[in-house]
């Protein structure tokens, strides 16, 4: 490779796909690989891919879109692709983007901005890999994404719950049962609005699901353009785990957001900005129930009444009690209690 | 005959409780007899995809001595019983486990036992089961494929019928009474499935398979390379970036040419190229990029690289513009649109006629909502709209609970 | 392959400096232009990232240098840095090391030529600062070159030798140099630092080759492999590691090309092994009250020599048998345990033991535990070992229990 001239470390310039129609025709994550029927995650790769082109390095910790994607001899990738570990998705972007910089700023390599993706599954992002990620959403100098694809379990090694399983889903590790009908009663974790909340210098978080698929491929080209170290949240529906037909996988997207369960943002430098039906949300109109999410679920199918209506309040918290809804779960203290308070 | 081997070849997760019902059951059937049993699923079709083919085996011997020749193994090397509960894997199976394309019979044994849970005809099936170098026996339960998933169960009765048919097989190993006394008393067990069990006894299609018959195609297969000629590393080459279509218009991307997934598939999209707006919905959804851009900006669906989601038909905005249709009705995996561009008119017959077809149309991919299974059953047992494994249609109407 | 000329006179233009095994493992580094280094906290090892911090903030080195939030990302960050083609170091200690695990277990299949100095340490419980050898010996059976210094002269050219031999396109391997805690680490020695002219005739540039990660060369590294892939895998790795081997003479060859120094037996030290009829064994500092003792006992007219153990991996069987097989008795001294193992000896003990198995001639050994936790070994433990070595040389019989010196009785 010949030699650098000057090393800017800048970020490729990736505008916005203004449309379907305008999207990159090319596949940079192609068939061959093993996944589900209906699979959203798989989706997610290519979408993730599509949105970043060819000059891109994706490293992919443990997980279904490790394992199912690239057995051996029958990979999907395009781009450069490499496995890392569960729980190193944080120090894998963070590892290869300090290896570019050293070499194009030392004149080793050529200069060029290099795309630096690593992706991890809840399991390894929620769970394992938090520490490493929030790490490298310190280290501004670094540009890198870390995308989360959220399948809501450890769905290649059998469907056991994470930090990011829904309350009361069934999962192997949480089967119901005749004595304990719900053994998962952890509510999920909200690590988007934890990571961007927790991070003032990382310049761009973001919750995307891949049933928008142009505006999920905008936030990736957004976070890649931005530099610096950046953090997208996908939820993705799961056929295997939640037990749907396959063919569900968009509308269950659809309905994670209409239902306000999941919600859609982003928060760049500091600005919260909602977007697609969650701003609708925010701007008034009504949320749809969460049972029409939950029973087209086989993991919630042993769910009674009051499991639905648990669910649902959780949910209405996060709109109505929210200091920033769906994102913070701060509470402003209420004027009487407050003059109730010694301090 | 010193053990009776089964192999269970079913679809990943739609099918994995309802095969280890059956592995399980023959072991415990064998078990009432004195038998000693041994039943696993194949490590290496773990962890089990929507759809992917997988295997799970029992094996049933005299005594553990005869038993041990078995165990430690992923797979047997052969089987005197190939049971399989979809027969769209007459096609072929392409699992986690190998690379490259084996037919459905290709572990049964000479004069082994190839038994079905299917609609079709012997003749329709053997368009698809490869050929084989010896004779064997294809039989047959008139049923249609039983899909669920991982949490919910669709009691529709074939693990009791498929062991109902095996006592009938391998009456040496299986006894119908133990078969009967082993589901009575199992956990999923119940009057109503011995009843079946022993209507699948009754009824079994058996018919004899001649070594000139079958699928003539020869299934593509993979060389294993030697250590030192893998890369080291562990690398392996990235998949090419593929190419427009035709006179630099379109495109087609490079696929990965080791696994093919489209066993994997039960229905196909089936594409009506005049009536495509050209949305592009089709081809940004797809999980397994299976869609060409076609010089006219419509999308063909690659049949080789197509697993049957069903994902393009759920967001076409356009009226069966893209339907679902069964892979039975189906013979092979060229191009709908190569076809439709030859004879316009012509594909336009064949796509109303292969999208009319209430039975091949009919969705079976497992859960959609709550209630589901009960009512598909409630409806079968009673009207009989469609047979069922639990039996022939309405002769179950009295009862009421299934 | 490398020719050896004779040695050169001690080149004038290195300098000489007062420096402990640590800073002297930075000097190496920073003569070796390291691209990416990753830093945790964990004594005695992080005095290397400590001088290392200062060379970067001194202007003397250029490098990314990442504080990492625990070993495994420390360990993990620069072994996707390496992929990619930079030249990398990092290292642990203890504790640290075992909390990297996960990350040492995926390099040598990765192929990938990280340098690591590991500052030998005790294993919790108790937290404890002194030398054992068991930290680094966690990785022994993966894939890992370890080699054992003794001197800050040591360590700095074995720092240079290590990016040679595992930045070799034939090896391709991670490599860890132990350093005993304390004794090396923060204990200071005049030490002669080579210019960087010098290195750079005897390092060439680290070229990750075919193995690159990079969108010029597009590959899938680490795809998940069945039983039909990984055993195959595995059989590469192990003729890497035999490859290590020649690429390992080389190397010390050609630095005595280059720099006039260095010994002409990579492998081991051997002090007075010539007419020895007793030979003690071991790696490390464990050297320097054993050379004493030596001489003492010299003195006395008992024929003893000493065997230093440089590699112990790839380890040098012929040419240690073929030293060993001489004497009338063996005595390995271990710093480190392996709990219920043959004799209930040490590591390097039954390693001993199993290379001489093919031996024509056997000599009778003798196993000892010593210095565990830091505790000095004593000229007192050197005389003990040595007695029994001549009772075992007398006997003609190997000592079937493992003898613990220093330990209170």
């Amino acid at each position: 490779m010949a030699e650098a001239t000057t090393f800017t470390n800048s970020t490729q310039i990736l505008e916005p796909f203004r449309g379907i129609k305008k999207v990159t025709i090319e596949e940079y994550f192609t068939s061959g690989h093993r996944t589900c029927q209906g699979c959203e995650s798989a989706l997610v790769m290519k979408l993730m891919v599509k949105a970043a082109g060819a000059r891109t390095i994706v490293l992919g910790s443990t997980g279904c879109m490790y394992v199912a994607n690239t057995t051996y001899y029958t990979t999907p990738w395009v781009v450069p692709w490499m496995h890392t570990q569960l729980g190193s998705s944080g120090s894998a972007a963070l590892g290869t983007a300090a290896g570019l910089k050293a070499l194009m700023s030392k004149g080793k390599i050529k200069s060029e901005p290099i795309n630096v993706i690593a992706f991890c599954g809840d399991g390894g992002g929620a769970d394992m890999g938090l520490g490493a990620i929030s790490a490298t959403l310190t280290h501004k100098e670094y540009n890198s994404l870390i995308l989360l694809y959220d399948n809501e379990s450890y769905a290649n090694t059998d469907i056991q719950l994470s930090g990011s399983t829904p309350y009361g889903a069934n999962t192997t590790f949480s089967p119901p049962g005749k004595a304990i009908r719900l053994i998962h009663k952890r509510w999920k974790k909200n690590t988007a609005g934890m990571l961007a909340a927790g991070h003032p210098e990382c310049r761009y978080v973001a919750t995307v699901c891949a049933s928008y698929a142009v505006e999920m491929m905008n936030k990736v080209r957004r976070a890649l353009t931005i530099g610096g170290p950046t953090f997208i949240h996908s939820l993705d529906p799961c056929p295997k785990g939640w037990d749907y037909d396959p063919m569900l996988s968009h509308e269950l997207g659809e309905l994670a957001i209409e239902t306000g369960i999941f919600p859609l943002y982003e928060v760049e430098d500091g600005q919260l900005r909602y977007y697609g039906k969650t701003k609708a949300i925010v701007d008034g109109r009504a949320r749809k129930p969460v049972r029409e999410y939950l029973l087209k679920q086989g993991r919630f199918a042993h769910f009674l009444e009051e499991d639905l209506e648990y669910f649902q309040k959780k949910v209405d918290e996060m709109w109505d009690k929210w200091e920033v809804p769906g994102v913070v779960p701060f509470r402003r203290m209420d004027a009487t209690k407050a003059a109730l308070d010694p301090k | 005959m010193p053990a009776l081997i089964c192999e269970v070849v079913y679809r990943g997760i739609f099918q994995k409780n309802l095969a280890a019902r059956m592995v399980r059951g023959i072991v415990l059937s064998a078990r009432k007899s004195g038998r000693w049993g041994i039943a696993f699923g194949r490590y290496g079709d773990s962890p089990q995809r929507n759809g992917i083919p997988a295997k799970d085996f029992a094996i049933v011997a005299d005594t553990k001595e005869e038993l041990e020749q078995n165990m430690a193994r992923y797979e047997p090397k052969h089987v005197d019983v190939t049971v399989c509960v979809d027969d769209t894997l007459s096609k072929g199976v392409e699992s986690w486990a190998w690379y490259g394309l084996q037919p459905i019979n290709r572990l049964t044994v000479p004069n082994g036992t190839l038994l079905m849970t299917s609609l079709q005809a012997p003749e329709e099936l053997l368009k698809d089961i490869h050929k084989k170098d010896a004779p064997y026996k294809l039989a047959l339960i008139r049923a249609k494929a039983s899909f669920s998933g991982l949490w919910v169960y669709k009691e529709d009765h074939t693990e009791a019928r498929i062991l109902g048919a095996l006592a009938k097989i391998a009456p040496a190993f299986l006894s119908l009474d133990g078969v009967s006394q082993a589901i009575q008393e199992i956990e999923w067990g119940s009057d109503l499935k011995v009843a079946s069990a022993r209507k699948a006894y009754e009824r079994l299609e058996t018919r004899e398979v001649k070594m000139t018959e079958g699928n003539t195609e020869i299934p593509y297969s993979f060389e294993m390379p030697k250590w030192w000629e893998m890369r080291e590393g562990v690398t392996i080459p990235a998949i090419p970036i593929g190419k427009p279509k035709e006179g630099g218009q379109g495109y087609v991307p490079e696929r990965n040419p080791y696994f093919k997934k489209f066993t994997t598939r039960t229905m196909r999209p089936v594409i009506d190229f005049d009536t495509c707006v050209k949305c592009n919905l089709c081809w940004i959804s797809c999980p397994d990029s299976c869609f060409d851009v076609m010089p006219d900006a419509t999308f063909d669906a690659n049949m080789e690289a197509c697993c049957g989601c069903g994902v393009c038909e759920a967001v076409c905005p356009v009226e069966k513009c893209i339907t679902m249709v069964n892979e039975s009705a189906f013979s092979d995996n060229a191009s709908q649109w190569e076809m439709w561009r030859k004879d316009k008119a012509a594909y336009k017959t064949w796509l109303l006629a292969t999208i009319g077809d209430k039975k091949t149309t009919a969705r079976s991919h497992g859960f959609r909502f709550r209630g589901q299974y009960e009512e598909e059953l409630k409806n079968d047992l009673e009207t009989g709209g469609v047979e069922i494994t639990a039996g022939i249609p309405g002769e179950n109407a009295q009862h009421k609970t299934v | 392959m490398a020719v050896v000329t004779k040695a050169a006179p001690a080149a004038s233009d290195e300098k000489e400096l007062l420096i402990s095994g640590s800073e002297a493992v930075a000097e190496g580094l920073t003569l070796a232009d390291i691209d990416v280094v990753t830093a945790y906290p964990i004594r005695p090892y992080d005095t290397v990232m400590q001088a290392i911090a200062k060379k970067i903030s001194g202007g003397q080195l250029v490098a990314e240098y990442i504080v990492a939030e625990g070993e495994h990302s420390q360990f993990e960050i620069v072994k996707h840095a390496s992929t990619v083609g930079a030249r990398v170091f990092c290292g642990s200690s203890g504790v640290g090391w075992a909390y990297a695990m996960e990350c040492l277990v995926v390099t040598p299949p990765l192929r990938v030529p990280m340098v690591c100095l590991v500052g030998n340490r005790a294993l919790d419980d108790p937290g404890a600062f002194g030398v054992e050898h068991n930290d680094a010996l966690f990785v022994r059976d993966l894939g890992w070159m370890l080699c054992w210094i003794d001197t800050s002269q040591e360590a700095i050219d074995t720092t240079l030798i290590a990016y040679r031999v595992a930045e070799d396109r034939r090896v391709f391997l991670p490599l860890a140099i132990s350093a005993d805690g304390a004794f090396l680490t923060h204990s200071q020695a005049l030490t002669l630092v080579p210019s960087k002219a010098k290195v750079d005739k005897f390092l060439p540039r680290y070229d990750r080759g075919d193995l690159l990660l990079h969108p010029d060369n597009p590959i899938t590294v680490a795809p998940q492999a069945n039983e039909d892939w990984v055993i195959e895998i595995r059989r590469q790795n192990d003729e890497a590691m035999k490859r290590a081997s020649t690429v390992i003479e080389e190397a010390y060859a050609d630095f005595r090309r280059v720099f006039g120094r260095g010994p002409e037996n990579p492998w081991f030290e051997e002090y007075m092994t010539d007419d020895a009829e007793i030979i003690l064994v071991g790696m490390g500092t464990i050297s320097l009250p054993m050379k004493v003792g030596i001489r003492n006992m010299r003195a006395q007219g008992k024929k003893v020599g000493l065997v230093r153990l440089r590699w112990f991996r790839p380890f040098p069987t012929e040419r240690l048998v073929a030293v060993l097989s001489k004497a009338k008795a063996i005595g390995v001294v271990d710093r480190d345990y392996s709990f219920g193992s043959p004799f209930n000896s040490g590591v390097v003990a039954n390693e001993i033991r199993a290379a001489l198995y093919n031996a024509a001639t056997r000599p009778p050994l003798v196993g000892f535990i010593c210095g565990l936790g830091g505790r000095e070994v004593t000229l007192e433990d050197v005389y003990k070992a040595t007695d029994l070595c001549y009772n075992a040389a007398n006997s003609g019989k190997s000592e079937a229990k493992t003898i613990w010196l220093g330990v209170r009785e």
